[in-house]
């Protein structure tokens, strides 16, 4: 078993200090770059020029403003050290869906880059983009009634306008606290819109059920009448396949084998594995366990739930604080014991490293989010991986394919979309083929709700176009849900980055 | 060109269009003259408060009074101009405990509700109230749209009769004094239409109208001075003026007032999408040309940044500033401004200087402008020898009859929520006579939501002049300042109004717009004007337009042709986008007669 219990112990004294960790150490350099943009407008020049940028506008305007060390705002105390004795708002609301975000629309000049950006409001004229959706509506909104407009409904949350936006505009967080606010005032209880929401946003309960007896479900979820059902009854599409459960389960595994296989002072990693990982592709979580121990590492798997990704896309933020309540309560812990944080889904990382600190007001959140890695990201900051990739002994020829790589939107907001290819391209005998910049389509549980599908698959039409113009006919992403979408729309089998990995340092895991 | 009317009321403002309203549904025949827009001196140069009494409640109890009672009138028959914001006189830990005390008193005395709050009490209501706001009183103080306001006014009093003229200013009053009298009388005026009568189109040909009248009505405010020259009567009016500025997004949705004896930058009103900081006070002596300096806007942030700390960040859109019409009567020989009454003067000319047919309104506040048009009419009515009640007090503003029903505009017009909902509560009762449309209804701001049919509907009364569609609608007054929209404005002028004149409409809302843009040109709204800049160079060649010169554009130089081709000649040859340093951009040169 592993040997870190969960420590529950009160840290809030310390969180003060990890906003030194922010500007200190070299770590930080290849992370959060998300929202690193805002940097380059907080130098701000004369004196009377000297209103702070926007980015930390918002996180004035936020609930987290009392919090240092704001990575949300990557301009990093350094460039603003009045924003904490200068200016600090009262919590004055029950929650984060009634946060006013109505200042973040300062940074907006309307140049509609978002927009143009949105791989939704591309194939779907009736979608009136992100520059509506954040700044515009925000602007136009007042406090004292629920009027988002519905079309929230139709944003993917894939984050994209973050990317695009030049000014730092906080697009993805008014779209989460809108959509908060739409499900929260707006949608009745008893809708099936609202039923649906629950139910693909808390995959985790449904995973947990699935895997008492996998098999049994497997069958009957593969069932075309179940699935014919679910898409009338629920409005889940019958066009997908459900993803199929493990026979065992990650963490099931990870307790047969006894947890950590290597110990260590100084080379320590926590785990945050997330539901697919878990119950549907345990096959991830062992590559980045045996890939992580070949370079000496310790691994931690603690205690954890739903990253929330798919609950902030549906609005259910509630559920959503619940769930990070323990993911940042058992990872800060073991951050204090020197652990960092590593994940293996790229929309994991992005909610703890930018929705956290965004949406919600934790202990710890702060800490976490400056603390938290890629799995590949990690290993290319700490590790010489091109040259241990290169010395590998494997013949990496005779049993490994050529891959077509898209980068998941969510590791593009983080600035990970050329890592794969860097990486594939160190291995010896393998073509990785960037299958480009387009959005897959899916965005987690977009693409499964029966009137999203369309869009979902126009969307994915230009990266099927792409995978079928490669030579190599096996997928490889760090998206649990691009993956289906890749395989859905071609066919060809998905693997994960962590998986060449394995294969080319450790030889070890799943066959190709 | 001749014409007769009862009563001449000259000056377009609240107190113009009010006595306007007034008198016309007493059955007077009235014809209103303003020589820019409606709202084009004081009324559309101010923060938009619509005051409970709170600020004088300590030094004017009367003028708290009347606040108060006309408070509680316009929030019934102006509804639709009006937001219930409320009001907070608050209390930083200098100001002393004592005034606390006696503006609660006074609130009390003056039959202001009132209600004490602590200071976290206050930041629950307005999280952004700096930490060390130790108390608070709340009063009804709301906020007011005084375009709409004053458009609704002269609609009221068109559908009773008046004739109401925009762009027509006085260039004389026509004095009678008969030979042998000492006696004088003023029986007229005489206007110039800049581009005819009737509602505005850009280039039609000035005209002269004299216009004969049974009696003037002097409401030109702070040019009511000018006027009383034109007749030999002199009012003694001291334009104060006053600067304030435009937030992007409202910091507050409740008017922030410090609670302080009077001083400057002491507001904060919510103003629709908007926040505005006011204000300054300072003797000036033209009404029309006077500095507009830094120092001021400098002195709103430092002032104002003490209650709501946000504020230090704010994005600004622009910064304005309006010259009060003060008058203090002969004699009384205050020094500051600030001392100077608030209250109104009506000046009966004939008891005061021996000139009858003449009345000359001074004074007063935007907030009690119905009460002040309701003695001016009373007066007016009894020179005319007219008996009847007034009864603007009891009937609704056009738009006001009933709340506009957002529910009906967000499904019957399939528009957005947001959209819907400012969209009718501009329009009021009128949402569905305007919004009810077959056409497509896209949305032409986008920053204040405001789509064609409303632009529409606004062009029917303010022609060519898209300044007067501005007041009317808000369109092109969001944070892009008309940089995405003022374009899209001007073709809603086609195909009704000629090409040069949808150009020369054009320009001219551009101008007003950059006129109060660059006194608030820093950080975000500097890189706002810069991209503005490239857009409507790039996509309108708006920097150097070859349809404005007097050249033959060179086509050829747009299109090179196949290589080799050689084209035009000299700098013309550059991409459209090529810019003259000395752009028509120039700051000094913009002091643009606007609004």
């Amino acid at each position: 078993m592993f040997g870190h219990a969960p420590d529950d112990g009160d840290e809030s004294d310390e969180t003060e200090s990890s906003c030194g960790c922010e500007a200190g150490s070299g770590e930080s350099d290849g992370s959060a770059e998300s929202r690193s943009t805002s940097e380059v407008r907080s130098d701000g020049g004369e004196p009377s020029d000297e209103r702070r940028p926007t980015s930390e506008l918002c996180s004035d305007g936020g609930i987290d403003a009392d919090v240092p060390g704001d990575p949300g705002s990557a301009g990093g105390a350094g460039s603003h050290p009045s924003s904490d004795d200068e200016f600090e708002p009262v919590q004055v609301f029950p929650d984060s869906t009634e946060q006013d975000l109505r200042p973040g629309a300062d940074s907006c000049y309307k140049c509609s880059t978002c927009d143009t950006n949105c791989p939704v409001a591309e194939v779907d004229d009736e979608f009136p983009g992100p520059k509506f959706q954040g700044p515009e509506q925000w602007r136009l909104s007042r406090d004292d009634a629920p009027e988002i407009d519905d079309s929230i409904d139709k944003c993917s949350n894939c984050m994209r306008c973050d990317h695009a936006c030049p000014t730092d505009v906080p697009l993805s967080q008014m779209h989460n606290t809108a959509r908060g606010r739409y499900v929260d005032d707006q949608l009745s209880k008893l809708s099936i819109q609202y039923l649906r929401k629950k139910i693909l946003s808390n995959y985790g309960r449904l995973g947990r059920l699935g895997s008492l007896f996998p098999r049994t479900t497997n069958f009957v979820m593969g069932n075309r009448a179940v699935r014919w059902i679910t898409d009338r009854t629920l409005g889940i599409t019958d066009e997908r396949e459900f993803p199929e459960f493990a026979t065992q389960t990650f963490r099931s595994w990870w307790d047969e084998r006894g947890g950590a296989q290597v110990q260590s002072e100084d080379r320590r990693v926590a785990y945050f594995h997330g539901d697919y990982a878990n119950y549907n592709t345990p096959e991830v979580g062992k590559a980045l366990v045996r890939v992580f121990e070949s370079f000496g590492y310790e691994v931690a798997v603690p205690r954890q739930r739903c990253s929330g990704t798919p609950m902030f896309a549906n609005g259910m933020l509630d559920d959503a604080r619940r769930a990070a309540t323990v993911n940042v309560t058992e990872f800060d812990a073991l951050i204090e014991e020197g652990y960092d944080v590593v994940c293996s889904c790229t929309s994991c990382s992005m909610a703890l490293r930018q929705e956290y600190p965004e949406l919600f007001d934790i202990d710890g959140t702060e800490r976490v989010a400056a603390n938290t890695y890629d799995a590949v990201e990690y290993l290319r900051i700490h590790e010489d991986l091109r040259e241990e990739l290169a010395d590998a002994e494997t013949d990496a020829d005779d049993e490994l394919p050529d891959l077509a790589y898209h980068a998941p939107c969510h590791a593009r907001n983080q600035g990970l979309a050329e890592q794969a290819l860097e990486v594939g391209d160190a291995v010896e005998g393998v073509d990785v083929d960037d299958v480009g910049d387009s959005c897959s389509g899916i965005s987690g549980t977009y693409g499964w709700k029966s009137k999203h599908y369309d869009t979902s698959m126009a969307i994915g039409d230009e990266m099927f176009d792409h995978m079928e113009d490669s030579e190599a006919e096996t997928g490889m992403t760090e998206c649990p849900t691009c993956a289906m979408q890749m395989e859905h729309g071609t066919g060809y089998d998905v693997r994960h980055t962590l998986e060449l990995l394995e294969a080319t340092l450790v030889g070890e895991g799943e066959a190709w | 060109m001749e014409s007769n009317t009862g009563a001449l009321v000259i000056g377009g403002g609240s107190t113009g269009t009010g006595v306007a309203r007034d008198l016309a549904m007493r059955g007077v025949d009235v014809t209103l003259v303003e020589k820019g827009n409606l709202t084009h001196g004081t009324t559309g140069r101010m923060h938009g408060l619509l005051h409970s009494g709170g600020r004088y409640a300590v030094s004017d109890q009367p003028s708290a009074v009347e606040c108060i009672e006309e408070n509680r009138i316009l929030r019934d028959i102006a509804s639709h101009c009006v937001e219930e914001t409320g009001g907070l006189f608050v209390k930083r830990p200098e100001d002393t405990e004592e005034y606390f005390e006696t503006k609660l008193e006074g609130c009390q005395e003056c039959g202001i509700p009132t209600e004490v709050l602590s200071g976290a009490e206050a930041r629950e209501m307005e999280p952004y109230l700096a930490q060390d706001v130790d108390r608070a009183i709340r009063v009804p103080d709301g906020a007011i749209d005084p375009f709409r306001l004053c458009v609704a006014n002269a609609e009221s009093a068109t559908n009773h009769g008046a004739r109401i003229e925009t762009h027509a200013e006085v260039v004389d009053l026509l004095v009678d004094e008969p030979a042998g009298t000492d006696e004088a009388a003023v029986v007229g005026a005489e206007i110039r239409h800049e581009s005819g009568t009737g509602s505005r189109t850009h280039g039609e040909q000035t005209e002269i109208e004299t216009i004969y009248a049974d009696h003037v009505i002097n409401a030109a405010g702070a040019w009511a001075g000018q006027l009383g020259d034109l007749a030999g009567v002199d009012v003694a009016v001291q334009p104060a003026k006053g600067a304030m500025t435009v937030t992007n997004v409202r910091q507050v949705d409740t008017v922030i007032n410090r609670c302080r004896p009077k001083g400057d930058a002491d507001i904060l009103v919510p103003h629709e999408t908007t926040a505005i900081l006011g204000t300054t006070d300072e003797a000036v002596d033209d009404p029309e040309h006077y500095p507009e300096e830094q120092r001021e806007v400098d002195l709103l942030f430092e002032q104002l940044t003490d209650l709501v700390p946000i504020l230090e960040d704010a994005r600004t859109l622009r910064t304005f500033w309006g010259v009060r019409p003060l008058y203090e009567p002969p004699g009384t020989g205050t020094q500051d401004t600030g001392d100077i009454t608030r209250d109104f003067f009506l000046l009966d000319h004939a008891d005061r200087d021996g000139v009858t047919g003449f009345t000359s309104i001074v004074g007063g506040k935007f907030t009690t402008y119905r009460a002040m048009a309701e003695e001016i009419s009373d007066h007016v009515c009894d020179r005319l020898g007219v008996s009847a009640d007034c009864r603007t007090a009891d009937v609704p503003l056009p738009g006001s009859e009933s709340p506009g029903r957002l529910d009906d505009a967000m499904d019957r017009y399939g528009l957005r929520s947001p959209i819907a909902r400012r969209s009718a509560e501009r329009l009021g009762s009128k949402t569905e006579a305007v919004l009810g449309t077959d056409e497509p209804n896209p949305v032409v701001c986008e920053c204040e939501a405001v789509t064609r049919a409303e632009l529409q509907n606004a062009i029917e009364s303010a022609g060519s002049d898209l300044n007067d569609v501005r007041i009317r609608t808000r369109a092109s007054m969001g944070n892009c300042q008309g940089g995405i929209c003022a374009h899209r404005m001007a073709a809603e002028l086609s195909p009704e109004y000629e090409s040069p004149t949808v150009r020369a409409a054009h320009d001219e809302l551009l101008q007003e717009r950059w006129k109060g843009e660059r006194h608030a040109l820093w950080g975000e709204q500097l890189a706002q004007a810069a991209l503005n800049y490239a857009l409507h160079a790039t996509t309108m060649n708006l920097d150097r337009d070859p349809a404005r010169t007097d050249d033959d554009p060179e086509y050829a130089a747009f299109d090179t042709g196949p290589p080799g081709h050689t084209a035009g000649t000299g700098d013309t040859t550059a991409a459209a986008d090529g810019g003259r340093p000395t752009g028509s951009r120039s700051a000094d040169e913009e002091g643009h007669d606007g609004d």
